[in-house]
């Protein structure tokens, strides 16, 4: 392990501590209009990943108004004067390509892979679309029902989709977190045209955005034709900031949901502080030494030693732009309450406050996410994907730093950070009792 | 992020909301599903001395590799009184070996940050390794114990029985699954195709260690195993390395287990599945063909142009003019034994006969019909241009070259895929859709509500 290490570390260091491993330096730039642009160059098949990440998602929105980032996410394929209704989806696949989509709390991301010398044409779409979206009345009247229907398969008909969004209901009471990001039913319905455009007026523009594109390129060319298509884009008004934070919270929250279903659910979300705070690395090693794979502690403890569930985990997510939650899940065997369930949780909790993980398990852990991070670079999608995610917390550069940290954490650290963060203050807790 | 989230979905909610859902699976394979191939010479490929054929692709710029294992193993060698057992079989392979635990395998796997496991499917058997290239060694010892040194503990059969029924059980509150289920059943009615990989409750309760014990050792062998290294390694360390560990892997002296080619299907049935959801889930399915049929190319467009991507005639009139669904598809699912072609949605309740009734029309209409030239072309260039999209990453060309070759199709399939596909013409689609589109040949099942009257 480590002569590898040490080998990945001088790569870094040889390609400006832009890359790891396979990669080619990132070529960054910052248009005139604020655009930010990481392009890479990755010669191993003939095709590119291109992508457009909005600083934009559920987060951004009003009461009354939630699940608009992601409605617009589904207008953004309906079209612009040049390219018609369908012509974007049309387009992509003649020339072989595939794209898609997803809006999450802190972003709206688009994609599209296809065979790299067809570049130009994706620059022309995503250019357009930044500025020229039709946003016809019609195509929303249509599109909304389809966007009811999603909501019914993610959340109404899914009993872990219907829990997860009660238990962040009750633990953000101020905070835009505790929406829903597909948009509660009454506002999906509700949600007008006009509320739309003005949402896609302060969202979508160059400064808002960050364009990063992987594959078989010259760098410098895409840039100049990037700069030709999206450099005439106005910059626009700073979208305004998310001003609200979330109170502390006092005792713990409960919800109870009775649904059709085949077994219980137990959902846990604790407060934790972000990737601002220096504790988002101990919380990061803790949710792989919990989680990852078939020795982490909790399938070991829970499903695999005492057999008392199908399934549990826990997850931090380490991007996230304000504070979120530490998620814990479980659901238990055929037999099992989920009051036994949610016991044998929290005595897992426990045992993290009084014992520290062992050597083993954060070795293996620091291992794991290592490991990822070379099994990331066989792909230019994830490659691409995880330079933006990095770049919408910091800048993309921070990724090699992030190893870093994660490499300092020590078994004392995760237990300080178990102590600190797992206790009833914080504590949000969701069940869902299967109705036959 | 970390690990986790790079690699695993959960249900809860700051997890993404897609545009498109991804395809829905109606018929489960293992490592299959995959329509197409690639340009040139895709993988190394050799028979060893003792059958298993090995498949090499070098990817040497990452330095990772994977290694796919694919015994002609599957549920389709089921006892008909013993569903599930293929499948309880490849789960058992990782829980215990002359040398190891179970938990022992995990450690020492995960502790390197690599990946080891195994399952079953319809046709196969297998094991899926992922490490980094300096833990290859470590990964293929682990590998190859688990094919040919596996003890299936009775411990950890009672555990993964039950692991599995629970599993059966909380599948049932999946809609998809559900109708996936019933649509095979009906689709496949006189052959293991038409009974589920994973059994049922009641039938995985009855396997005994037995039966594991003979079942592998009577169909898990080197004469039918196909073995692919893809990733930072040459061919001669990739075989010398299979060698020193599989090498020595002797056939039992009895052949290899014939499977039945599936039957014509009986008259096509329709079955309502009652379930208190705010959507209900539509798929119609009849047998088709596979590969080997001159015929697949030709269907494979139909299926592209009826409901394959977001131009389709289905996606147009069910999604973006009707806003009825969320997920509308076509998809033809090939196997070993057998195809399956089917359409499905998802709608709300009250909006299901009229999505049925528009499948029904869009289905008479390519029999009808021919397709126009605008859609033959769009279909024809998605289904070539898109080709490199399928194989830009080691662990997607370990699946492609394992299920060319198990599904006898020929390294070369890529290149011929991509020709045959250039030769499709709007005749030859009229003429497949009237042979496999006819709306009244059609099995159909919805999971949903009844109607409101």
């Amino acid at each position: 392990m480590r002569a590898f290490l040490v080998a990945l570390f001088l790569l870094v260091l040889a390609a400006g501590g832009a890359a790891a491993q396979s990669g080619e330096r990132v070529l960054a730039a910052t248009l005139e209009n604020g655009l930010r642009v990481l392009l890479q160059e990755d010669h191993r098949s003939p095709i590119v990943s291109f992508q457009m990440w909005y600083r934009v998602g559920s987060r951004n929105e009003a009461r009354g108004a939630t699940g608009i980032a992601h409605f617009l996410e589904h207008m953004m394929f309906k079209g612009t004067p040049t390219h018609g209704q369908g012509q974007f989806a049309r387009l992509v696949e003649q020339n072989g390509g595939q794209d898609n989509a997803f809006t999450s709390q802190d972003v709206t991301s688009y994609y599209v892979n296809i065979a790299a010398d067809r570049i130009d044409l994706v620059i022309e779409l995503e250019s357009d679309r930044m500025h020229n979206l039709t946003l016809d009345a019609k195509d929303i009247a249509s599109e909304r029902e389809v966007v009811i229907e999603e909501r019914r398969t993610r959340t109404e008909d899914d009993p872990g989709g219907f829990l997860g969004e009660e238990v962040s209901s009750i633990a953000f009471r101020s905070h835009p977190y505790g929406a829903p990001i597909i948009g509660f039913m009454e506002d999906i319905k509700r949600i007008t045209p006009e509320e739309i455009r003005a949402f896609y007026k302060t969202y979508y523009m160059p400064s808002n955005a960050i364009l990063v594109a992987v594959g078989d390129f010259k760098a410098p060319e895409v840039l100049a034709k990037i700069r030709a298509k999206f450099g005439k884009i106005p910059r626009g008004a700073t979208p305004p900031p998310v001003l609200a934070v979330e109170p502390p919270q006092n005792g713990e929250r409960r919800v109870v949901v009775a649904k059709q279903a085949q077994l219980p659910i137990v959902y846990v979300g604790y407060h934790v502080p972000n990737q601002t705070s220096a504790d988002a690395f101990p919380l990061e090693m803790l949710s792989t030494i919990l989680s990852e794979g078939r020795a982490s502690r909790l399938y070991k403890r829970l499903v695999y030693e005492r057999q008392l569930a199908l399934e549990a985990g826990g997850d931090y997510n380490y991007f996230s732009q304000d504070p979120n939650l530490f998620w814990f899940w479980a659901t238990p065997m055929p037999g099992q309450t989920a009051e036994a369930m949610e016991k044998a949780l929290l005595a897992e909790m426990e045992t993290l406050k009084k014992e520290p993980v062992t050597d083993e398990e954060l070795q293996r852990a620091k291992n794991q996410v290592e490991a990822t991070f070379v099994f990331q670079e066989d792909s230019v999608h994830r490659r691409a994907a995880l330079l933006a995610r990095f770049e919408l917390i910091g800048v993309y550069a921070d990724k090699d730093r992030f190893l870093e940290r994660l490499r300092a954490v020590t078994a004392a650290d995760v237990q300080r950070v178990a102590r600190a963060y797992f206790a009833d203050d914080r504590k949000n807790v969701g069940v869902l009792l299967p109705r036959p | 992020m970390g690990a986790r989230v790079l690699k695993v979905a959960r249900a809860v909610d700051w997890v993404m909301r897609l545009r498109r859902p991804a395809a829905v699976l109606v018929v489960l394979t293992l490592l299959l599903a995959l329509p197409a191939g690639a340009a040139g010479p895709i993988a190394h490929r050799e028979v060893l001395p003792n059958g298993i054929v090995l498949l090499v692709a070098e990817r040497p710029a990452v330095p990772i590799v994977v290694v796919r294992t694919f015994a002609h193993a599957g549920a389709v060698l089921d006892p008909p009184d013993r569903a599930g057992l293929a499948n309880l079989t490849g789960a058992l392979l990782t829980r215990g070996t002359a040398k190891h635990t179970g938990p022992q395998l995990d450690s020492a796997i995960e502790f390197v940050g690599g990946s080891l496991s195994a399952g079953a499917g319809r046709d196969g058997l297998g094991a899926s390794l992922a490490v980094l290239k300096k833990d290859l060694g470590l990964g293929l010892d682990l590998l190859a114990e688990v094919l040919l040194t596996p003890t299936f503990p009775p411990d950890e059969l009672k555990r993964k029985v039950a692991q599995i029924q629970a599993a059966i059980k909380r599948s049932e509150e999946d809609p998809g699954t559900v109708a996936g289920r019933a649509l095979a059943r009906l689709v496949f009615p006189r052959h293991p195709y038409g009974v589920p990989v994973e059994g049922t409750i009641e039938s995985v309760g009855k396997l005994t260690r037995d039966d594991v014990v003979r079942f592998h050792g009577g169909h898990v062998r080197p004469d039918t195993t196909v073995v692919a290294v893809v990733g930072a390694v040459t061919v001669d360390d990739a075989r010398r390395e299979v060698l020193a560990r599989l090498g020595g892997w002797k056939a039992p002296a009895e052949p290899p287990a014939s499977v039945p080619t599936v039957a014509a299907g009986g008259p096509p049935q329709t079955e309502t599945i009652e379930k208190d959801l705010t959507q209900a889930t539509i798929v119609l399915g009849r047998q088709a063909i596979r590969q080997t049929d001159p015929d697949y190319f030709p269907l494979t467009v139909a299926s592209y142009v009826l409901g394959g991507g977001s131009a389709s005639r289905l996606y147009s009139r069910v999604r973006e003019e009707g806003g009825l669904a969320y997920a509308v598809y076509s998809h033809v699912s090939p196997a070993k034994y057998g195809a399956s072609f089917s359409v499905s949605a998802q709608t709300r309740t009250a909006e299901v006969p009229k999505v049925i009734e528009i499948m029904r029309e869009e289905l008479a209409r390519m029999t009808r019909d021919p397709v126009t030239e605008r859609e033959l072309k769009l279909a024809k260039d998605y289904l070539i241009g898109s080709f490199p999209l399928r194989l830009d990453t080691s662990a997607k060309v370990a699946d492609f070259v394992v299920a060319v070759e198990e599904q006898g199709l020929g390294l070369d399939y890529a290149d011929r895929y991509k020709e045959r596909v250039a030769k499709v013409t709007a005749a030859d689609v009229q003429r497949v859709a009237a042979k496999y589109f006819a709306p009244d040949s059609f099995n159909r099942v919805v999971v949903g509500a009844p109607p409101k009257p």
